[in-house]
């Protein structure tokens, strides 16, 4: 009973994490100190980055992705897709910022998708291969 | 880097209790966990979706099928769905912009870009419903339907991929396929928007609470930072979202 008459009904309900961790929450106070305007300028570089990777994708696809072969294409769009995802995810979810345990902890299980790709993507042809070659047999 | 290398050093000291090892607290780190968790939820989707156009012999093409911009006309491909992308990429930015001045307990600021990131949320939202208005007037239904019966198939062949469809799979396949392909677009491109949707209901909360000084009472913004994760993890759905339906 007594926990109940603290005064502070915040930290009873909150509690106060601070003492078990000192991340990039921490430590700052002015934010027209140059280190604030630094990352500042980082996030808008990282949106430049990203409205011209964009802007590149729209570009391929308006005009150039119906005359280059397939394959090319793909691994073009792909490629400029996980450029993308890394940028958001290391720098505006400050996942580059962590710990690297962390980052590890949060990137392996992610490795999963390796193979739920290559494996619903190769059953997926291979349906359709049979069943061309099926259909063509009863022909 | 040198948190990382900090790290290392002290390593033993880190794991022997009395603080996070992993310098986050509980919170966010659910919140990672959180996100994993849907990410594969959405990766389940858009592999389901692959899966299904792997093994069709016909398939539209996106470039014909979402090529209308209000007031503008009907033959710019892409463009909508470009601006879509822009909107979200710039409520990112202002969210982390928000979570920077959350960094400094920069009450006023905060206030501000969460403020700007509802504005893009709903904008994009508004664009979703304009582009699902507009496909439902063009197809006459949402979920099943893209071709009238009473219509041959071939005259459709335009809404095809040329590369992928050939004449005799379009009159076997495309019906089927073109049912398939707008299954699969409503209900992923619903389920971002559902994120969407629940994503601006959560920068409203906050919104108030850092308006009314919540945060500033508690000493720290990192709610702010924890559904700024969400947030930004919406923008990186979109991203794949927007590879596997638009440009593939």
């Amino acid at each position: 009973m007594s926990q109940h008459h603290s005064n502070n009904i915040q930290e009873l309900y909150e509690g106060d994490q601070s003492k078990l961790y000192s991340g990039i929450m921490a430590h700052h106070t002015d934010i027209n100190s140059t280190e604030s305007k630094g990352q500042v300028k980082k996030i808008w570089r990282v949106f430049w980055i990203l409205l011209v990777i964009t802007v590149i994708e729209v570009i391929m696809g308006m005009f150039f992705s119906h005359n280059m072969p397939k394959a090319l294409v793909n691994f073009f769009f792909l490629a400029l897709t996980l450029l993308k995802a890394g940028y958001i995810v290391s720098v505006f979810m400050h996942l580059g910022d962590e710990f690297k345990n962390f980052l590890i902890t949060m990137m392996i299980p992610l490795t999963l998708f390796i193979w739920f790709i290559i494996a619903f993507l190769a059953d997926g042809g291979f349906w359709l291969h049979m069943n061309s070659h099926v259909r063509a047999g009863m022909h | 880097m040198s948190q990382a290398a900090t790290a290392t050093v002290n390593e033993e000291k880190l794991w022997g209790g009395g603080r996070s090892p992993f310098n986050v607290s509980y919170g966010k780190m659910m919140m990672w966990f959180f996100l994993m968790s849907d990410a594969f939820t959405f990766g389940a989707l858009l592999i389901s979706y692959g899966t299904t156009r792997f093994f069709s012999a016909a398939w539209p093409d996106a470039n014909q099928v979402f090529r209308a911009f209000p007031f503008l006309g009907n033959n710019l491909p892409l463009l909508f769905v470009s601006l879509m992308t822009f909107i979200l990429i710039m409520s990112s930015v202002t969210m982390v912009l928000a979570v920077h001045a959350g960094h400094y307990g920069d009450k006023k600021n905060v206030a501000k870009w969460m403020l700007w990131t509802i504005v893009g949320g709903i904008a994009f939202l508004a664009c979703q419903a304009w582009e699902w208005t507009h496909m439902h007037g063009e197809i006459g239904s949402l979920w099943g339907a893209f071709t009238d019966v009473n219509t041959p198939i071939s005259k459709y062949a335009d809404f095809f991929s040329e590369k992928k469809t050939t004449a005799e799979a379009l009159a076997l396949h495309g019906r089927q396929a073109a049912h398939d392909f707008f299954n699969y677009f409503f209900t992923i491109t619903g389920f971002h928007g559902g994120h969407v949707f629940s994503g601006v209901c959560f920068n409203i909360m906050i919104l108030i609470n850092t308006v009314n000084g919540t945060y500033e009472r508690r000493g720290h913004y990192e709610m702010v930072e924890k559904i700024g994760l969400y947030w930004h993890f919406v923008d990186l759905v979109w991203v794949f979202v927007f590879t596997c339906f638009y440009l593939l």
